[in-house]
């Protein structure tokens, strides 16, 4: 019997993929874990690798073809197996089916496994079958039964797409009316995965906000300073953003109740410090991580920095750069924002953000001077933890940010 | 000290056997406890006998007139012991198998009354007089059931009797007055009718089978007064009196009395859950309105403790043996952790065996509409069908309740000649989850009976051909 290479799970919120570069031929052996197929997905490129040693039989799903997590996309031989059938490509001797080849050619939706009910039912709620094949299924041989999807109907109903309890939920699928002249742009796989986490969040997560002002003049003056030659010395340019993952990692050692994630067991408090970065692209936003952030220095960061937003942009992120954020930082103050208020990870606890850092006339010591001024804020999970603590969080922050060291200091004192 | 069985079985019926069977499949070490033979109520004095007999009764019914079918056949009578006779070959014939199949799956079989010393000790009280004790990792009680009676009336098993007497009688009743028109009453009343006995059945409710939609009720109360039963609905035996060998009944029907003599008065109004000797309390197994209670996967208040089949009659619905059956092989295979599926009540066949049969699967189109559902019917006549035609059983429907929206086929209704067998394909279509268009839609053999379900289907869409 040949054994089915399916599309692997690639990430929390991925639902399908793309197949991108087939790396192996039919009839090629592979080792187990050599690289078999590269598959793109909303936010990474992820070289396969082989889920078994074996012979590669054949491609059921060509390059370029989009298809759900679990659906199969070749068929491999392995030793064993390979004995007792004759090897791919040899002609067949006529006694069996090619079953791979078979299956290549039947349309995708005619294979699901779906009883007639369920497939009237799908049609009634709006419901794409390759969606509704992927329910944890409750019948003989897991089949998916009218049951189930009545139940996943009426979670959908009760929670809105992204509730737990099934695979891989959709944004909401009917289409509002087109009016003459309308067009209707298509949803990228990003811009779908970006829809739904933040509809989860938003519907999930009671957000609550804080904002307090920080004087950056001190910062400014030094970063102004001494930027081209830190960048001579380190060969980076030291941003912002650096001075603000480094002070935010400080104030969650400080306040570790804000690198938490709520559940319903109670609140899991995480051991480790993984800053997500928002990085803007053309067509979206992806988070890329700086793990362990509260052990690296300002311009290890900076480096990191650098190093994710540019393979952000080339679209070349591996997984694990973007998985296991504890804590995300935003940063909409580079496009001039100066007053945002984000929606959470799922997941997470809060999100902070630096907005614009703009000129502004203030009170200091009984007379009005111009500051350096940003607005920063948190937006946070009130399940998990009040106003006091996000106040006490975002001023520990703006303490550091506004000791910045001057003079000559070297960047990694911050 | 024996190495303890993965599972003792007590109760050797159509639950009890089959899970046992399953049980050994899986690799676990199996014993079964049975107190008379294997098989049970179901293959001793329940289905199968009087399924046996009932063929007699509808063979004679075919032959009422043998001329017209071109047969000339100077005379045909019942010779009852010889029914008797040849239901006794089909049942032992029947439990033969069911021993080897014993054998054959290694199934330690112990004869005798089982009762729990623990929750893993069973003692068996052996025929020969000997006690035993078993020790078992897993427990299944599969006890079954036996007939009640109501207030007010006692069994004395010679007039008043119950299935079981009936089932044992030495001559044809001249008369005999059947409280109950559940499945046991219609079917013995088809069958001492067809033997030519003086047929009463007494019924609470509003109709004959009176757990069946409705209009399969009534039609199956016109085939019953064609054929000279009488019937008296909404109505109940207040007292039964047995006096120079009959019974006389006092008859409450509403506000009114009235008096009802016969020879015998068979009580079929259902059944209790048997669990008396069985010392529940000993293991920790609560009952609950003597049944025995479980949670979904069949668990006892015992951890260690399943049961299923009858033996939780007022518990779960249709207390039939394929259910009991079922129930036993989703039990054991929670016992070995490789359940495969849950039984699913929605799609139990229900067969009756009386004459015209009586087969459905699925809601009512009342319980249907009592669910909200928006529902679509189907019906086709067995007037209309040409293999009935042949037969010379014209009588009797097929009624489909579909959903109006997308057509799930919620409950198959049918009575007439050979249903019980026809009931199959509605059983798969509703297990497959077919909607009535694959049931309207496939092509179905001609002249067969079975069109008459794909008429009926395709009277649900508005689109019947023969009618």
């Amino acid at each position: 019997m040949p054994v089915d290479v399916t599309l692997p799970q690639l990430g929390e919120s991925t639902y399908e993929g793309t197949i991108g570069k087939w790396l192996k031929h039919p009839g090629d052996r592979i080792e187990r874990f050599e690289p078999l197929v590269e598959i793109i997905t909303d936010k990474v490129n992820v070289e396969m690798p082989a889920p078994y040693g074996g012979v590669l039989s054949a491609i059921l799903i060509p390059e370029g073809q989009t298809v759900p997590v679990g659906t199969p996309i070749a068929v491999m031989e392995t030793p064993e197996m390979a004995a007792e059938r004759p090897a791919a490509g040899m002609p067949s001797t006529g006694t069996g089916v090619d079953i791979p080849q078979d299956r290549s050619r039947s349309p995708e939706a005619e294979r699901l496994r779906l009883s007639p009910v369920v497939r009237k039912l799908a049609d009634e709620h709006g419901l794409p079958l390759e969606e509704v094949a992927r329910l944890p299924g409750s019948g003989a041989g897991g089949r998916v039964t009218k049951e189930d999807v009545l139940k996943y109907v009426e979670t959908r109903h009760a929670t809105g797409p992204g509730a737990p309890a099934v695979a891989a939920p959709r944004a909401t699928p009917a289409p509002p009316g087109l009016h003459p002249g309308d067009q209707l742009v298509k949803l990228t796989p990003l811009r779908r995965s970006i829809a739904q986490r933040m509809a989860q969040s938003k519907r999930e997560i009671p957000h609550a906000y804080g904002v307090i002002e920080v004087d950056m003049t001190a910062l400014v003056r030094w970063r102004d300073a001494h930027k081209e030659e830190w960048r001579g010395r380190e060969g980076v340019n030291i941003t912002y953003t650096a001075f603000f993952v480094r002070a935010a990692v400080e104030a969650l050692r400080a306040f570790p109740l804000v690198n938490s994630s709520w559940s319903e067991d109670g609140i899991i408090m995480r051991q480790a410090v993984n800053t997500g970065i928002g990085i803007a692209l053309d067509d979206g936003l992806i988070v890329a991580v700086i793990k362990q952030a509260d052990r690296k220095p300002l311009v290890e960061i900076a480096r990191e920095l650098e190093a994710l937003g540019r393979r952000a942009r080339e679209g070349t992120l591996t997984l694990d750069e973007v998985q296991g954020g504890t804590f995300t930082i935003t940063n909409p103050g580079v496009f001039g924002s100066i007053w945002s208020m984000p929606i959470i990870v799922p997941g997470q606890a809060a999100m902070l953000v630096t907005d614009a850092i703009v000129k502004r006339p203030v009170a200091r010591d009984d007379a009005i001077v111009l500051r350096e001024i940003m607005h920063l804020g948190l937006s946070f999970d009130h399940r998990i933890f009040d106003g006091a603590v996000a106040d006490r969080f975002l001023t520990h922050i703006r303490q550091k940010l506004e000791s910045a060291p001057g003079g000559d200091a070297a960047p990694n004192d911050f | 000290m024996p190495d303890p069985y993965d599972l003792i079985v007590i109760g050797g019926g159509p639950g009890g056997y089959v899970g046992a069977i399953r049980a050994a499949q899986l690799g676990l070490r199996v014993a079964l406890v049975e107190r008379e033979k294997v098989g049970g109520t179901c293959l001793h004095i329940g289905c199968i006998p009087t399924k046996a007999m009932l063929h007699t009764a509808e063979l004679l019914e075919h032959l009422k007139d043998p001329r017209e079918l071109g047969l000339s056949v100077d005379s045909v009578a019942v010779d009852l012991l010889a029914v008797q006779r040849r239901k006794a070959r089909v049942v032992d014939q029947l439990h033969k198998g069911v021993q080897s199949l014993m054998r054959k799956n290694k199934i330690d079989v112990f004869i005798g009354e089982g009762r729990f010393l623990s929750t893993t000790k069973i003692g068996a009280a052996l025929a020969d007089g000997s006690e035993t004790e078993l020790t078992g990792k897993h427990l299944l009680v599969a006890t079954g059931s036996a007939p009640r009676t109501v207030p007010g009336i006692a069994f004395d098993h010679t007039r008043i009797i119950d299935s079981t007497d009936a089932l044992n009688l030495e001559a044809v009743p001249r008369s005999i007055a059947i409280l109950g028109a559940g499945p046991v009453g219609v079917e013995f009343a088809s069958l001492f009718r067809a033997f030519g006995s003086e047929v009463t059945v007494i019924e609470l409710l509003p109709t004959l089978v009176p757990l069946e939609d409705e209009e399969i009720g009534q039609a199956l109360e016109r085939g019953f007064s064609r054929r000279g039963i009488k019937v008296l609905t909404q109505a109940t035996a207040k007292s039964a009196e047995v006096a120079s060998n009959r019974v006389k009944i006092t008859v409450g029907r509403g506000d009114q009395l009235s008096a009802l003599e016969a020879e015998y008065l068979l009580v079929a109004v259902g059944r209790a859950p048997v669990t008396d000797g069985l010392a529940v309390a000993e293991a920790g197994v609560s009952l609950e309105k003597g049944a025995v209670k479980v949670d979904g996967q069949f668990r006892t208040t015992a951890a260690n403790i399943y049961a299923i089949g009858d033996v939780l009659t007022g518990q779960a619905p249709f207390r039939l043996a394929h259910v009991a059956s079922d129930e036993a092989i989703a039990a054991v295979e929670t016992i070995a952790g490789q359940r495969t599926h849950t039984p699913n009540y929605d799609t139990v066949p229900r067969p009756t065996f009386c004459i015209p049969q009586v087969a459905t699967v699925g809601l009512s189109e009342r319980q249907a509409k009592e669910r909200g559902r928006d529902v679509k019917v189907g019906r086709f006549s067995f007037q209309a069908n040409s293999k009935a035609t042949i037969e010379g059983s014209r009588e009797g429907l097929v009624k489909v309740v579909t959903d109006a929206k997308i057509g799930e086929l919620l409950g198959i209704h049918m009575i007439g000649p050979g249903v019980t067998e026809l009931l199959a394909e509605g059983v798969a279509a509703k297990y497959l989850e077919a909607t009535v268009a694959e049931l309207g839609m496939a092509v179905h053999s001609h002249p067969t009976l079975s069109e008459a379900l794909k008429e009926a289907a395709l009277d649900a869409m508005g689109r019947v051909i023969h009618m």
